[in-house]
């Protein structure tokens, strides 16, 4: 991997995050590539989700830096950070759907506020909303408020809202949490039909899932106690340290 | 230092540094706010929700409360006249300059401040305890354009319209029970005599000032939420006590303003 | 038609929710009363909720009244100016504060500080299970956590009123020397002249009554909480809105009790 290696997309260097004194992320340095799909595990409440979060700069790092595509993301003023955004798609561990808005209106929420050079008109807007509803098998579900979805369908609405844009980046925060088996195996099919869309996709997808996570991701990261203790492809699991083998169980060496 | 020494200087810093960034905090909310306004980024029918639900809240409850307030105080005031010089000639008059210059506003500021400040830290709180705020960020939509902007404005509207709906009440409930218990008839109780100008301004820029200040507050504790529903009961508990403070020191500050500068 | 009849139906209902909380802390008020007579409840717990109580809500009470004194001294500053009776400022800003302004000022940010704490901190409580836990280990949640609240709430009110007294006549003081020019010392003999003591007693009788209604307001609408982190959140809102109504309501029944 070369310094300006040119299909690095994400690189995270260095980054810490402090909560009450204590270092919940402490000195993490990662690269994510175009068109990988990578799982993110460890330990629960060890910082997977606050890693996720810096990416998209809804937390601001206290240590360290990420830069997205070339850019430092400490340094971008609110536009440019506008623009960054707009190339992400993020899937909430609590779904996130705005609840005073239609399950439509939700979808279409990332596209109606996009710059108004880009912006496609209303008509396309709500074709393209109505396409994803039927991807994710929720075609009926348009003129619904989330209070009226099961979790298993606002996790999907979710995933239709995060995706709506075609994002180049897309990061999922928990995509099965308590959700039933047959459910949880619909969302991973679906976080694997999104990625294949766009050829050169980023996905990150932080989850406990492992036995689903293996079908769709390629690389593996795990964080313990706020610092990297495994960087590699499925194959290289066999090969590490006891604590890493022992995680990820006897399905993996 | 000495560590005791060192202690006691920590236990006063820390509060007052702790009130120094929630400060400043509060003044960048306030800019941001007023930016969005000037930069005209204000969704008009968002306003008007914003509106209705501030109004219709609240009118019910600033009607009862003032209209209690104003039977109360006619009530006392009189009974105390009666004793002193029953010459109730002018007990109209000062009582409605004084609903106008200070109960009516700071009353319905209250009031106000219980009820939106309180209702906006909790549904912005859990907002953001739920992850809703951060998914606008995602989308690049500001959560204080998108959310704070139309309350702020809704309220600073819908204060002056309360207020006056609270003077209304309270000058009713005042003639009843000054005609009832002490034979005070409506002629002589309606005396616009006093009323001038500045009691006016003086009560408009009470409730205008209270209606800006309650959202930004409340806004202010909803969006530092965080953890779960322990969370957002914090948040509206904050915002109950700070924007009802708030309006009490507003009060005192342009009370003290309108007398040394007008002599009002 | 049906929005005449929508009309009256949401006033009905609006009458029906105040029916319902009226009623439902009346009763916790009674189930209160019962355990007081004899003493059956947990005594550690009430002196903690005394030092949570007075400590969290002594000092905004305390700057309230500074402010409070302040301000009426401020506004009756206009009418002695036109009429010259500065040696009514004592007593005017004194039968005022004591009896009307001071008892609901104290009261509501009591209310928002305690009331609304109260009915948080009970909420997260019920939500998070906590409750249902305490029943489960054969512990009564009235006499562990609601009368203890109670009397802490109604004894601290009572306490905070008098030092709010004490604080909204300092106020006063300091405002009429610094912005009126009618030295302190005038000002504070004038009161005590003014003999209000039957207006300082009524006003702590408010405040005492007051300290009841809340306490039982806000541990009602805690609770009764359905519904996760926005649950809360409403009913925290409508516990605040509840003690407003109940403060106003109680300072007519007391004032019109008094006049008797």
């Amino acid at each position: 991997m070369s310094a300006a290696d040119p299909a690095v997309r994400i690189r995270v260097e260095g980054l810490g995050k402090r909560y009450r004194g204590e270092w919940v992320l402490d000195g993490i340095d990662l690269a994510f590539r175009a068109g990988e799909v990578v799982g993110l595990v460890g330990p629960g409440g060890h910082g997977k989700s606050v890693l996720l979060k810096h990416l998209p700069r809804l937390l601001d790092a206290d240590r360290g830096r990420v830069v997205i595509d070339g850019h430092v993301l400490g340094t971008l003023r609110a536009f440019e950070l506008a623009r960054v955004r707009e190339r992400f798609g993020y899937v909430f561990q609590n779904y996130a759907l705005f609840d005073f808005m239609t399950v439509g209106d939700n979808i279409a929420f990332p596209l109606r506020q996009l710059a108004a050079k880009v912006r496609p008109d209303a008509a396309q807007i709500l074709a393209r909303v109505h396409q994803r509803l039927a991807d994710v098998g929720l075609a009926h579900a348009f003129a619904q408020f989330p209070r009226e979805l099961s979790g298993g369908m606002k996790k999907r609405v979710g995933l239709a809202r995060a995706t709506i844009a075609d994002p180049e980046i897309t990061l999922y925060d928990d995509p099965s949490a308590g959700l039933d088996p047959v459910t949880s195996s619909k969302i991973f099919a679906l976080i694997d039909a999104m990625h294949r869309r766009v050829p050169t996709a980023t996905t990150v997808v932080v989850s406990h899932d492992l036995d689903r996570m293996r079908a769709v991701c390629h690389r593996w990261v795990m964080i313990e106690r706020g610092k990297v203790v495994f960087d590699g492809v499925t194959e290289a699991i066999a090969q590490a340290s006891e604590v890493v083998r022992r995680f990820f169980g006897e399905a993996f060496s | 230092m000495t560590s005791a020494a060192s202690r006691v200087l920590a236990g006063v810093g820390r509060p007052v540094v702790g009130a120094w960034r929630e400060a400043r905090g509060l003044a960048g909310l306030f800019l941001d706010t007023f930016v969005a306004v000037a930069r005209g980024r204000v969704r008009g029918r968002e306003v008007v929700h914003q509106m209705y639900l501030v109004g219709n809240k609240s009118v019910p409850f600033v009607a009862i409360t003032l209209a209690v307030l104003g039977l109360i105080s006619v009530f006392q005031v009189a009974t105390q006249i009666k004793q002193v010089i029953p010459d109730f000639t002018m007990l109209g008059a000062a009582f409605m300059q004084m609903m106008v210059r200070e109960f009516a506003p700071t009353i319905t500021g209250l009031m106000v401040a219980t009820r939106v400040g309180s209702g906006i830290a909790a549904e912005i709180g859990s907002m953001v305890v739920t992850e809703q705020v951060d998914a606008l960020r995602m989308s690049n939509a500001d959560p204080v354009e998108y959310l704070l902007v139309p309350r702020t404005i809704a309220a600073a509207v819908m204060m002056l319209m309360l207020t006056i709906v609270g003077i209304i009440c309270a000058t009713i409930a005042g003639m009843l029970i000054a005609r009832s218990g002490f034979d005070v008839s409506f002629k002589t109780f309606l005396n616009f005599q006093l009323l001038d100008a500045g009691d006016l301004a003086l009560g408009g820029t009470k409730a205008l000032a209270y209606g800006l200040a309650i959202p930004v507050i409340a806004g202010r504790a909803g969006l530092t939420a965080r953890g779960g529903s322990a969370g957002v009961g914090r948040a509206t508990t904050q915002a109950v006590v700070a924007t009802s403070f708030a309006v009490i020191v507003l009060d005192f500050v342009i009370s003290g303003v309108s007398y040394v500068v007008f002599g009002q | 038609m049906s929005a005449v009849s929508g009309f009256f139906a949401s006033i009905g209902q609006a009458v029906l929710n105040l029916l319902r909380t009226f009623g439902g802390a009346c009763l916790l008020l009674g189930r209160v009363i019962r355990s007081l007579f004899p003493p059956r409840f947990d005594v550690h717990e009430t002196w903690r909720q005394l030092y949570h109580v007075g400590v969290r809500s002594a000092p905004i009470v305390a700057v309230t009244a500074l402010f409070v004194g302040a301000i009426m001294v401020l506004q009756s500053a206009y009418f002695v100016k036109r009429t010259g009776a500065t040696s009514l400022l004592g007593y005017g800003v004194g039968f005022t504060v004591f009896a009307e302004v001071g008892p609901i000022l104290i009261g509501l940010m009591f209310s928002g500080r305690v009331g609304a704490n109260n009915t948080a901190e009970l909420g997260t409580m019920v939500v998070t299970e906590q409750v249902d836990a305490l029943r489960a280990l054969a512990i009564d949640p009235l006499r562990y956590l609601i009368v203890p609240r109670f009397i802490a709430m109604m004894l601290m009110l009572t306490l905070l009123m008098v030092l709010g007294d004490l604080f909204a006549i300092a106020g006063a003081a300091l405002t009429s020397d610094a912005l009126l020019g009618v030295d302190w010392r005038v000002l504070v003999a004038n009161l005590i002249e003014s003999k209000l003591l039957d207006e300082l007693v009524m006003g702590v009788v408010k405040a005492t009554t007051f300290g009841v209604a809340i306490s039982c307001i806000s541990c009602y609408f805690g609770l009764s909480v359905t519904g996760g982190a926005l649950g809360v959140g409403r009913a925290t809102n409508n516990s605040v809105v509840a003690n407003a109504t109940a403060i106003f309501m109680l300072d007519f029944v007391v004032g019109w009790i008094y006049s008797l």
